[in-house]
């Protein structure tokens, strides 16, 4: 018996295949589209990301932002460690003046620590736009400060005149 | 899931931001309402002095003339100055609509009306305090007169001992005001 059939479906067929084949037919693939039941709920994967990130950007502007003003409410500190350490040509000990043992043994932290009691101005120089905006501040400044006791002023004056300071004074005891 | 975690951010959010309003304003008044008035009046006046531009100014203030030094003293604590005056040719150029936004803050936060002098002649005066303690912390100065409006208010502690003493200075006018150390240096003598 030739087993063609079987292979390639050549050759003569076997009743017995045939009859199979029938009856498996009904279980063929049949190509149709897919379909999902209504009721069918797919969970979604929750992004946590964007409110991570969001988390972390006011997280990060609270830090600089406290940060921000630690540094502003310290001001102007009398002396700044960058200025003091700045290199500067240094000739404290003169040729003629013998080093002492302890001289000799000086690390440069130290000699830094010496130069650290000279005498320098504190406040950075100005820098001409800052000037000229601190010009302009002052000038504002003083307009302020003159409006401000002008009012003052009047309000002082009203104030006398309602209660002259001998007022008291001139009361006599009644009874 | 979603909308329970969205709730606590955004108050969360409402509450640093809040905080940091009322940290950034503390004693300083709002003033933008009475901007519209610039265009109806003659002659308008505009300070607006933040703590960055005090601190600059205070530097231009010579350490070796007496009465810049004084003023500087004065000025170094300040955390800002801002003043809108407006001088009207005609009567009736505002209304006291305009001021409430003003008035509204100053009648919260903290702030005592310290003085109200009512004059015909010159208008009213009303001088607001603000107290952190005992310290004065804030300043505010309100005149109303028929021509004329104006708005002052210094932020940060006030000496006004030290405000005092700027009297007939730099063409500041003399206020006649004694400082107490100076009435009991008076009475001394």
């Amino acid at each position: 018996m030739n087993d063609d059939y079987l292979w390639d479906k050549t050759g003569e067929p076997d009743p017995q295949v045939q009859e199979l084949e029938e009856i498996l037919g009904t279980l063929r693939y049949q190509r149709k589209p897919l379909q999902i039941p209504n009721e069918l709920r797919v969970p979604q994967r929750r992004n946590y990301f964007p409110w991570l990130a969001i988390a972390a950007g006011v997280l990060l502007a609270i830090l600089a932002g406290g940060i921000w003003l630690s540094t502003r409410s310290r001001g102007d500190a009398p002396q700044r460690q960058a200025e003091v350490l700045s290199p500067a040509p240094v000739k404290e000990v003169t040729p003629s003046v013998p080093k002492t043992p302890e001289r000799k043994n000086e690390s440069p932290e130290e000699m830094v620590a010496v130069h650290k009691h000279r005498p320098r101005s504190s406040t950075p120089v100005l820098s001409k736009q800052e000037h000229e905006e601190a010009l302009m501040a002052k000038e504002q400044v003083m307009l302020a400060l003159r409006l401000t006791t002008e009012k003052l002023s009047l309000v002082h004056k009203k104030t006398q005149n309602a209660y002259p300071a001998n007022q008291i004074k001139n009361q006599h005891r009644v009874g | 899931m979603k909308s329970s975690f969205k709730t606590p951010l955004i108050t969360l959010l409402l509450i640093i931001s809040t905080a940091f309003v009322a940290k950034a304003q503390d004693t300083r008044i709002q003033m933008t309402s009475l901007d519209h008035l610039a265009a109806k009046a003659t002659e308008t006046v505009d300070v607006n002095v933040d703590e960055r531009l005090m601190k600059l100014a205070a530097r231009l203030f010579s350490d070796k003339d007496e009465d810049e030094r004084q003023i500087k003293k004065l000025v170094e604590g300040l955390k800002g100055i801002y003043v809108k005056s407006f001088q009207f040719e005609n009567e009736g150029q505002y209304i006291p609509a305009d001021l409430e936004p003003i008035r509204a803050q100053l009648r919260g936060a903290g702030w005592t009306r310290l003085v109200n002098v009512t004059s015909k002649k010159e208008g009213n005066v009303e001088v607001y305090l603000q107290f952190a303690g005992e310290m004065v912390n804030g300043l505010a100065v309100l005149h109303t007169d028929d021509k004329e409006l104006t708005v002052v208010n210094i932020v940060g502690p006030v000496d006004l001992d030290k405000l005092a003493q700027l009297e007939g200075q730099m063409g500041i006018p003399d206020l006649g005001i004694e400082s107490p150390k100076a009435k009991k240096k008076t009475n001394e003598q």
